[in-house]
C-alpha cells in the first residue's frame, strides 16, 4: 500500500501535479517546462542507461524511446553504467545488444561512454563503440563537466590512488562519477554496497564530487543528497526488477514498474534531470544546484 | 580416621582430575580452532546490522591483519608441514604421499573445473580471477570431522596429505598471482640477507625462535612486499631454518599429546589464534544480500567439483594398480572426499589474498564461508552410508 502511494506521488509529480522536490537541494521544474529540461543551446546534454545490454525487446524499446527523446532534447552522449552486455559476448552480440538497439543514436553520431559491470567481459573496454580507450577506469571532459568512470567490480589500490589524484587535479565546475555498483540504493536484490561506500565516499566528498550515477539494481531511484553528493541508481535500461524498491529515509523518488533511462542537462551551476520510462512517460525530474566546496564544508 | 581422610582426599583428587579433563576438553578446541569462526560470526552479525562502522574498522585493520598478522599463520602451517615430513615425523614416508597427491590433483581439477565452468556458463568472465579460491581445503575442519566419524582410521593421514597438497598449490598461486602493480622491486637482496642471517643463526645453533622471527622475518616480509609477492608468505623461506624436532604424532596433534617436544606452534598458538580471530573479524563480514554467481561457483566447486574430482582420480589410480589405504573402502573414501570439501579458513585467506575491496570479493567470500556446509555434508553421508561411528554393525 505504502509503495503504491509513493509510486503514485512520483507519477503525479512527473506530470507536474505535485512538486518533484522532496528535499532542499531539489526544486520543481520551472513553470511551463513540464519535462524539466530547459534545453539551452550551450549546455551539456546527455542520457544515462544502465544494465541495458540484454538484447531483449525492453532494451530495443528503451533505445527507440531515447531516439525519440533526442528529437526534442539533442544530447550528444550517453553514459553507460555497466552490464552493457549480458550473456554471450561474441562479435555478433555487440551488434544485437548494442549497435541495433541504439542504431538511430549511433547513426546520429551520439557517443556512448561505458563503465564495466559484473556481467561485462573486461575485454569489452577495447570495443570502440564503448569509448573506454582500453581502460578499466578513466576520465574525460565535456564542456564544464569532468566525468570519472570507475570499475567498481574490484577497487584495487591503484584505481583508488588514480581517482584521488585525478579528482585532485580536476578544475572543471562539475565532477560527475559513474560506475556500476551503487553506494546507496534501496533495491531489494542488492541494495547499497556499504563496503564500496566506505572505501570510496571519503575521496568523493574530499574532492567535491557533485553527482554519482550507478546501476546494478534494476530500478530507477534518486537518493537524497548524502554528504553533499547526489546519487542516482539507473539500472533499468534493459533489465527490470519490478517492485524491487524498498523505500527508506534516503529515498527521494523511485520508479520500479517499467524500464527507464535518464536525460540530463548541465547548464552553468544547475544540473537538470529527467527519468523517462520505456513508454515515454516522465517518472521523475528536478534540478540540482552545484555547491562550491566552501559551501559543502559548512554543511 | 586417617584412612577415611585419605579416601576423601583421593575422591577430591579424582574430582579435580575429572574437572581438569573436562576443562581441558573444552579449552583445547576453543584455544586452537575457534578463533576464526568466532571472528567470522561477530563480523557477519555486525556487517548485517550496522555495516558502515564495521566496514570502516575492517578496512582500517585489513593491511595489518592480512599482510602482517597472517604471516604468523602461514609460518605456523609451514612449520607443521616441515616437522611432520621430517625423518621420524608422522608424514615422512613419501610412499604415503602418492595416492593423496593423485587425489589432491583430482580434487583441484574437479573444483577449479567446476568453478570455471559455472562462471563461464553464466557469462561472468570477470569472476575467472577468483579460481584459486577453489583450491582451498580447511585441513583442520576435515581432520576433526573425520576424527569424529572414524577415529584412528587410516583415512586421517590420507586426508591430511590431500589437504596439505591442495593448500600448498593454492598458496603458491596466491603468493605469486597477487595482482600488484608498481612494486618497486629489489626484494631479492633483502631475502638473501634474511636467509643468510637465518643460516648463520642455524650454524650458531640458536635454539630460540624469536631471533629468527624478529630479525629474519621482517627482512623477508619487506622482500616479498617489494617484489609484489603476498607478504603473508614471508616466513615460508625462514621456517626451514628454525630448530625442529619431528612430530611423532599426527599433524595437528595437540600440545599435551606431544609435550616432550618444544614446538614453535605451541608457543605461538595463542598469538595465531588472536590473529585468526582478527582475520575472521576483518574478512568475514559480508552483507548476505551480496551473494551472486561467484558464491554459487565457489560452493559448487567445493561441494561437488572437489569430491567428484577426488573420487574420479582415486578411481583411475586404483584402475592403474594403486591400492587404497589399508582397511579403507569406497564408502569411507566418499565421506573423506566430502570432509575435504570445506574450504572455510583457507578459502577466506585465498579470497583476501587475490582480490581487493568490492562486490566481487563479497560474493566469493560468502561462498567461501558457506563451504563450511561440507562438514555437515560429510557427517550426513557417513550416517547414510553407515560409516565409522554410524556403522550398522556397531
Amino acid at each position: 500500500m505504502r509503495r503504491a502511494v509513493v509510486v503514485l506521488v512520483v507519477l503525479l509529480s512527473a506530470g507536474g501535479l505535485a512538486p518533484a522536490a522532496q528535499n532542499p537541494a531539489l526544486q520543481a521544474p520551472a513553470p511551463g517546462k513540464a519535462e524539466g529540461l530547459p534545453g539551452r543551446q550551450d549546455s551539456l546534454k546527455f542520457a544515462v542507461i544502465g544494465d541495458n545490454g540484454n538484447g531483449d525487446k525492453t532494451e530495443y524499446d528503451v533505445g527507440q524511446q531515447m531516439a525519440a527523446a533526442r528529437a526534442k532534447f539533442p544530447f550528444d552522449m550517453v553514459l553507460m553504467l555497466g552490464d552493457n552486455m549480458y550473456g554471450r559476448q561474441d562479435p555478433q552480440d555487440f551488434v544485437s545488444k548494442f549497435e541495433q538497439p541504439y542504431a538511430a543514436l549511433l547513426q546520429a553520431g551520439v557517443l556512448f561512454y561505458a563503465s564495466l559491470g559484473n556481467h561485462d567481459n573486461q575485454s569489452n573496454r577495447f570495443y570502440k563503440g564503448f569509448n573506454m580507450g582500453g581502460e578499466r577506469y578513466f576520465s574525460y571532459v565535456k564542456k564544464n563537466v569532468r566525468f570519472f568512470v570507475l570499475d567498481s567490480n574490484v577497487l584495487d589500490p591503484q584505481q583508488r590512488s588514480w581517482l584521488d589524484e585525478a579528482l585532485g587535479r580536476a578544475r572543471e565546475d562539475w565532477k560527475i562519477c559513474y560506475f556500476h555498483h551503487p553506494l546507496y540504493s534501496d533495491g531489494g536484490r542488492h541494495g547499497s554496497d556499504v563496503s564500496l561506500r566506505v572505501a570510496l565516499e571519503p575521496t568523493l566528498v574530499k574532492h567535491g564530487v557533485n553527482v554519482v550515477f550507478s546501476g546494478h539494481d534494476h530500478i530507477y531511484e534518486r537518493i537524497k543528497p548524502q554528504k553533499g553528493i547526489s546519487y542516482f541508481v539507473a539500472g533499468s535500461g534493459g533489465e527490470l526488477r519490478r517492485g524491487d524498491v524498498h523505500p527508506s529515509g534516503m529515498t527521494a523518488a523511485y520508479f520500479d514498474q517499467d524500464n527507464a533511462f535518464m536525460l540530463v542537462e548541465v547548464a552553468g551551476d544547475d544540473m537538470f534531470f529527467e527519468a523517462v520510462a520505456r513508454t515515454g512517460t516522465t517518472v521523475d525530474s528536478g534540478v540540482i544546484h552545484r555547491q562550491s566546496n566552501d559551501a559543502r564544508a559548512t554543511r | 580416621m586417617r584412612s577415611h581422610a585419605a579416601a576423601a582426599h583421593r575422591v577430591e583428587l579424582h574430582r579435580h582430575h575429572q574437572r581438569g579433563h573436562a576443562v581441558h576438553a573444552i579449552h583445547r578446541p576453543v584455544n586452537r580452532f575457534l578463533g576464526l569462526p568466532l571472528g567470522v560470526t561477530i563480523a557477519l552479525v555486525w556487517a548485517n546490522t550496522v555495516p558502515e562502522p564495521y566496514f570502516r574498522l575492517a578496512q582500517t585493520l585489513a593491511f595489518a591483519v592480512n599482510e602482517i598478522g597472517m604471516a604468523l599463520f602461514v609460518g605456523l602451517i609451514m612449520q607443521e608441514i616441515v616437522e611432520a615430513t621430517m625423518e621420524g615425523g608422522a608424514l615422512h614416508s613419501w610412499r604415503r604421499w602418492t595416492l593423496p597427491l593423485i587425489a589432491a590433483a583430482g580434487g583441484i581439477a574437479g573444483s577449479v573445473g567446476t568453478y570455471l565452468a559455472w562462471v563461464q556458463g553464466r557469462y561472468e568472465v570477470i569472476l575467472t580471477a577468483g579460481w584459486p579460491i577453489a583450491c582451498a581445503v580447511d585441513v583442520a575442519a576435515a581432520y576433526y570431522v573425520l576424527k569424529a566419524i572414524m577415529p584412528r582410521s587410516g583415512i586421517l593421514p590420507f586426508v591430511l596429505l590431500l589437504g596439505i597438497a591442495t593448500d600448498l598449490f593454492g598458496m603458491v598461486i596466491v603468493a605469486v598471482w597477487r595482482p600488484t602493480v608498481g612494486a618497486p622491486g629489489g626484494g631479492a637482496a633483502l631475502l638473501l640477507a634474511a636467509l643468510g642471517l637465518a643460516g648463520v643463526m642455524r650454524t650458531l645453533k640458536v635454539r630460540a625462535f624469536w631471533p629468527y622471527l624478529l630479525i629474519c622475518g621482517p627482512l623477508s616480509w619487506f622482500a616479498f612486499l617489494r617484489d609484489g609477492l603476498h607478504p603473508a608468505f614471508a616466513l615460508v623461506p625462514i621456517v626451514p631454518f628454525l630448530p625442529h624436532e619431528p612430530r611423532k604424532l599426527d599433524l595437528l596433534a595437540d600440545p599435551p599429546d606431544d609435550d616432550a617436544v618444544h614446538h614453535f606452534e605451541h608457543e605461538w598458538n595463542t598469538l595465531v589464534q588472536v590473529v585468526l580471530f582478527l582475520f575472521g573479524l576483518v574478512n568475514g563480514g559480508v552483507i548476505l544480500t551480496g551473494y551472486d554467481t561467484g558464491t554459487w561457483a565457489v560452493l559448487l566447486a567445493a561441494l561437488v567439483g572437489r569430491p567428484a574430482g577426488i573420487l574420479a582420480a582415486v578411481g583411475l589410480a586404483v584402475l592403474a594398480g594403486w591400492h587404497l589405504p589399508r582397511r579403507i573402502g569406497w564408502r569411507q573414501l566418499v565421506v573423506a572426499a566430502f570432509a575435504a570439501s570445506t574450504g572455510f579458513t583457507f578459502a577466506l585467506f585465498f579470497a583476501s589474498g587475490i582480490l581487493y575491496t568490492g562486490p566481487m570479493l563479497a560474493q566469493l567470500t560468502i561462498g567461501a564461508l558457506a563451504t563450511a556446509a561440507g562438514a555437515l555434508l560429510a557427517i550426513g553421508i557417513a550416517r547414510l552410508a553407515g560409516v565409522g561411528r554410524f556403522s550398522r554393525a556397531s
